[in-house]
């Protein structure tokens, strides 16, 4: 991509115990509504923090917008190298380039706002769209803030005009609603890079 | 002591206020003092300090680190249950609300809380801890005379009367605690007195000092109560501790002026000195 060397593709399979138990890949995982999903298996690998912030998934989103987590995330993610991050980011950042290209402003991901693991402390309860990095929170388009009524449903219609896969939460105080950010998800998407084999690990 | 008793109340009712209260113990003399001290007032920003020294309590434990980073939003759920914002405009710090979106270090809440008094700061700090467990350290502390019930700005809460509430002499115990040994360690008492020296506000407990007086202290201001309370380093001395809280009418000024003013008068009466910033 843009002439830059091609991320690690880590099958969580191959990933340490201790990782895996964090990760859960390819494990199943009930949502809030008790609906089963199946967690990512695939994950690009990021070195450093530092790697994070100059590589862009696409032209107008890093990595580190997309990973920034705070101290509920599960300690080792948290503070280790490499972290990992679904394939899947990959697809989340194209609807949120189109979605930068409606709103015509740069778009502001939260902290704990797109890829967050099954392990943090936000998922006590369920898993969420955010665990296959399918998710994010922004809370920001240009200079306005989302944190009203009028400011979250005028680019909740417009995020919902990106197609019918795209689901928003409305304002509102309750749950599976907000107050301060727009909430965009596209499902939960797997992705598993041509190279990689389902059933063992990467074909080098 | 009956001077510095009839100081307090001279300068309290000439400046109309309703009700005084000051604490004062000093190490160079061994010196207690209580004027009404045990009066109960409304906190207002006051309550950040035991929220400071909780929160460092907390790292010290291992159960936070200050470099772990929170999340900064502003959106706090009122102990009614409704959801209330902090309004920047009534914020004595517009740092924090800066950064809404993003994260900071616990470290840099910390200090904000303190230095200029983010109640944005005050209340991630404290929906990050958690208010049980804030009440278990000052229950673990013996500090009687500090009630921290809720975070700051929950007007719903206000209206139902749940405040936080202190004394005077529960002020200058919570102080007391970052001067001697026991509750918290060496190191972590020099991190806390560093972050109240760096305070901003500095129109009360030092305003009358001399200028090589060097003050950890933090205030409490609200319509109806004005307050100070910290730690006085002075050359060549022991420090001393004092904690000034007041109560005025509503419409009352140089409420701040009145609380100098009763500091210099212990700062005279600690020292034998006539004070003077000048």
């Amino acid at each position: 991509m843009n002439g830059l060397e091609p991320l690690k593709v880590a099958d969580g399979m191959d990933l340490s115990p201790q990782m895996r138990a964090l990760l859960r890949p390819g494990e199943r995982a009930k949502d809030r509504r008790g609906r089963t999903h199946m967690l990512p298996r695939f994950f690009l690998e990021i070195g450093s923090w530092e790697q994070a912030k100059k590589r862009p998934v696409t032209a107008n989103f890093s990595f580190a917008e997309l990973l920034m987590v705070d101290c509920r995330e599960a300690d080792t993610l948290l503070n280790t190298f490499p972290h990992y991050v679904p394939c899947a980011v990959q697809v989340l950042a194209q609807y949120l380039e189109r979605f930068r290209e409606k709103a015509e402003a740069p778009v502001f991901i939260a902290a704990n706002g797109g890829y967050r693991s099954p392990a943090h402390r936000a998922h006590a309860e369920a898993v969420s769209p955010h665990c296959w990095a399918c998710a994010a929170d922004i809370y920001r388009v240009g200079d306005v803030y989302l944190d009203d009524e009028k400011s979250i449903e005028r680019y909740r219609r417009m995020a919902e005009g990106l197609g019918q896969e795209v689901r928003t939460k409305p304002y509102g105080h309750g749950t599976q609603e907000t107050d301060d950010h727009l909430h965009i998800e596209i499902g939960y998407v797997t992705l598993a890079p041509g190279n990689c084999d389902e059933g063992g690990g990467e074909d080098e | 002591m009956k001077l510095l008793r009839e100081r307090i109340v001279e300068r309290a009712e000439a400046a109309g206020a309703d009700a005084v209260s000051v604490a004062l113990y000093d190490y160079g003399k061994a010196l207690q003092f209580s004027h009404e001290g045990d009066r109960w007032f409304h906190a207002a920003s006051m309550i950040k300090a035991p929220l400071l020294l909780a929160v460092y309590r907390l790292a010290e434990e291992g159960r936070i680190r200050l470099d772990d980073t929170l999340h900064v939003r502003n959106r706090f759920r009122s102990l009614t249950g409704e959801i209330f914002r902090v309004s920047p405009h009534r914020d004595g710090d517009s740092e924090v609300h800066r950064r809404r979106g993003r994260s900071m270090r616990v470290r840099e809440l910390a200090r904000a809380m303190i230095v200029r008094s983010s109640n944005l700061a005050t209340n991630l700090l404290l929906d990050y801890v958690g208010i049980e467990e804030v009440r278990r350290i000052l229950t673990e502390a013996r500090l009687e005379g500090i009630e921290a019930r809720r975070g700051v700005e929950d007007t719903a809460a206000f209206e139902q009367g749940i405040n936080n509430e202190v004394t005077a002499e529960g002020m200058a115990r919570c102080f007391r605690l970052l001067c001697q040994e026991g509750f918290v360690r060496g190191e972590t008492r020099e991190q806390m007195i560093e972050v109240l020296c760096a305070q901003e506000f500095n129109g009360m407990i030092p305003a009358h000092l001399p200028r090589e007086a060097r003050v950890a202290h933090k205030t409490g201001e609200i319509s109806t109560v004005c307050h100070d309370a910290g730690i006085v380093f002075l050359p060549k001395r022991e420090p001393y501790v004092v904690a000034i809280l007041t109560q005025w009418p509503a419409h009352v000024e140089r409420r701040q002026g009145c609380v100098a003013e009763i500091s210099r008068a212990v700062y005279e009466h600690v020292t034998g000195k006539e004070g003077g910033a000048a």
